[in-house]
């Protein structure tokens, strides 16, 4: 599927297999994907259907059997391990399910954690983080650490920790899986945001419909193909 | 936060298993500083010159020398300076505190010995100007708490003319030695007074100092001096003080053999603790560690986060078994040979390097070849 003549994500004929044993599980058999910059897209598909697997591609995290992921100008499946993690550092943010916030850091600690990765001063790194605390609507909990937060509170950070090096990229993996209703929709109205106003492009898996409809689009996984669906 | 911020709270998150291992690694390094110390101090061959030789009777260092060899030495053409000395032993007021007399000539001992013992030309001349006169060196001074212009009594095996085996001297001056490894515990006397005053083996000496030319190899010197006396009733034998002192240690047994056993074993058993450690706690926080990869940490980053936990648990650590080391050595004092020297913190400095990158490399290579994919499924 194409959407513009030069997509800022596109797969092109990607193949991904799994082996358990001796048994090889194809996952994708020649995968074709371009999605536009500034892009809010969620990806929906039942249990197993490959979901994280295209997350993690799209995220440098595992690669490819064959074919071509590239995303802005970079060839993921031409770099090697070193490269890739230079371009997340650089390029792309990650929301998790569980927030994944390091539990000995508080919560400025651990959105500074990327910024560590740039050349940026102390006086930088800490006005940085102070600016997406604000954005997230966390200011003045700068020292709370994780275990003291709530889910919403604890997902936000995770937020402002996708954000705070700037990439273009923020990738979801079930940002709001574990929240309440109200929190989830508070989140999901937060990546909005930063879609509408800051011209992220977003990559949001879920299983959950209502947090599809934030999405502008909507792709179905199945069977290794995609079908596209309604957005707001 | 810093990236060694960062790497300290990872060394905290246990504080009780931190502070357990710092402990371990600790008393390694207390016992370490202490038993170098020993080695370094070895009754004072820290201090002792590789280039000052001694002249013994070549049948027992307890056998005197003649006197008269005093020229015949001198005369030798890679003899910078020669000096002679007696030596006393005695007690101070009881048997078992002992203190050690070396009878010499003023300026002879001065013009050989005086930089290693810091003989100014004050203490020189302190010394000469009465026959009862002494100078002190530091350790023995403030282990016996004596103080320049005060007079002191010893009872010697070494027995006066008249009968008697108490000595009394006038304390002229306190000498330093060159550092904190050179033997300060003994007094240095006047010969001609101990000479004269002395019941038997008059004009003889226990031992010559000699302080070769320069560019002269003392070794060659020292079979050039044997040379002299090989057909002598009292043949000689040429050391360094060093040879000298370490030949005598090693009369005992071989303490830099033993000290290398105990270290070693003592550093074996901490390295093994704190590998299967450090091992545990990189195991326990694979999805931590997955996380930081997808931020974009390197595989070098994460090596040197583990590397520098390590190098932190061990410089804590280390550094407090030192200071302890030091204070012991301080208060024990160099009179047992405990000599904490520069060389020995800087071996301490980099064994605490060395074993700290060795207990991080296992579970930092670990950390750098897991898959991000697979730390994920550790949750």
């Amino acid at each position: 599927m194409t959407d513009t003549q030069d997509p800022y994500i596109a797969l092109a004929g990607v193949r991904k297999a799994f082996r358990i044993g001796a048994e090889t599980i194809p996952i994708f058999s020649g995968l074709d994907l371009s999605i536009p910059r500034g892009d809010f897209v969620a990806v929906m598909g039942p249990s197993g259907s490959g979901k994280s697997t295209l997350l993690n591609m799209l995220g440098g995290i595992d690669s490819a059997d064959a074919g071509e992921i590239r995303i802005g100008r970079s060839h993921l499946e031409q770099m090697g391990e070193g490269a890739r993690a230079a371009w997340r550092a650089h390029s792309m943010g990650i929301v998790f399910q569980f927030y994944n916030l390091l539990p000995m850091l508080n919560a400025a600690d651990n959105i500074e954690l990327p910024l560590l990765l740039k050349p940026l001063t102390r006086k930088e790194r800490r006005a940085r983080v102070d600016t997406v605390m604000d954005l997230v609507g966390l200011a003045g909990r700068q020292r709370h650490f994780p275990s003291s937060m709530s889910g919403g509170q604890q997902q936000r950070v995770g937020i402002a920790r996708a954000i705070v090096a700037d990439p273009d990229l923020i990738l979801c993996d079930e940002p709001t899986g574990d929240l309440d209703r109200k929190s989830a929709n508070d989140i999901l109205e937060m990546l909005v945001f930063l879609n509408r106003e800051l011209q992220k492009t977003i990559i949001m898996v879920t299983h959950d419909p209502e947090a599809a409809a934030f999405a502008r689009r909507t792709l179905h996984l199945n069977k290794g193909e995609f079908v596209e669906g309604e957005g707001r | 936060m810093t990236f060694f911020q960062l790497m300290r709270r990872n060394a905290w998150r246990k504080r009780l298993r931190a502070i357990l291992l710092m402990f371990s690694v600790g008393i390694a390094f207390l016992i370490y500083g202490l038993t170098a110390s020993f080695v370094s101090g070895s009754q004072g061959a820290a201090g002792a010159s590789d280039n000052l030789l001694g002249v013994f009777n070549k049948s027992g260092r307890g056998l005197p020398l003649p006197i008269a060899y005093l020229n015949r030495i001198a005369a030798e053409g890679g003899v910078a300076a020669v000096a002679y000395t007696a030596r006393m032993r005695g007690f101070v007021e009881v048997e078992k505190n002992v203190v050690a007399v070396s009878a010499v000539d003023p300026q002879a001992i001065a013009a050989a010995n005086g930089a290693e013992l810091r003989l100014t030309p004050e203490l020189i001349s302190a010394l000469e100007e009465g026959g009862d006169r002494v100078l002190v060196g530091r350790a023995l001074a403030e282990a016996q708490n004596w103080s320049v212009g005060q007079r002191i009594g010893l009872t010697s095996q070494l027995m006066k003319a008249d009968g008697s085996r108490n000595w009394s001297f006038t304390i002229a001056g306190i000498f330093e030695g060159a550092d904190a490894g050179s033997d300060t515990y003994f007094m240095l006397a006047r010969y001609d007074m101990v000479n004269a005053a002395r019941a038997r083996d008059r004009d003889t000496v226990d031992a010559f100092v000699v302080r070769p030319r320069d560019g002269i190899a003392s070794g060659v010197l020292a079979a050039r001096i044997d040379a002299l006396f090989a057909n002598s009733a009292a043949q000689t034998q040429t050391q360094s003080e060093k040879q000298f002192l370490e030949g005598f240690l090693r009369q005992f047994a071989d303490v830099g053999l033993i000290v290398s056993l105990v270290v070693g074993a003592a550093f074996v058993t901490i390295l093994m603790i704190s590998v299967n450690t450090m091992l545990f706690a990189v195991r326990e926080r694979r999805f931590e560690i997955g996380v930081m990869k997808v931020l974009g940490f390197s595989r070098g980053r994460i090596v040197a986060l583990i590397l520098g936990e390590t190098l932190f648990i061990f410089a804590i650590g280390g550094a407090g078994g030192l200071i302890l080391a030091k204070l012991a050595t301080l208060s024990i004092g160099p009179e047992f040979g405990l000599v904490f020297s520069g060389e020995v913190l800087l071996k301490s400095i980099a064994i605490i390097a060395g074993l700290g990158l060795l207990t991080g490399l296992l579970p930092a290579v670990n950390a750098m070849r897991l898959p991000i994919v697979n730390a994920f499924k550790t949750r």
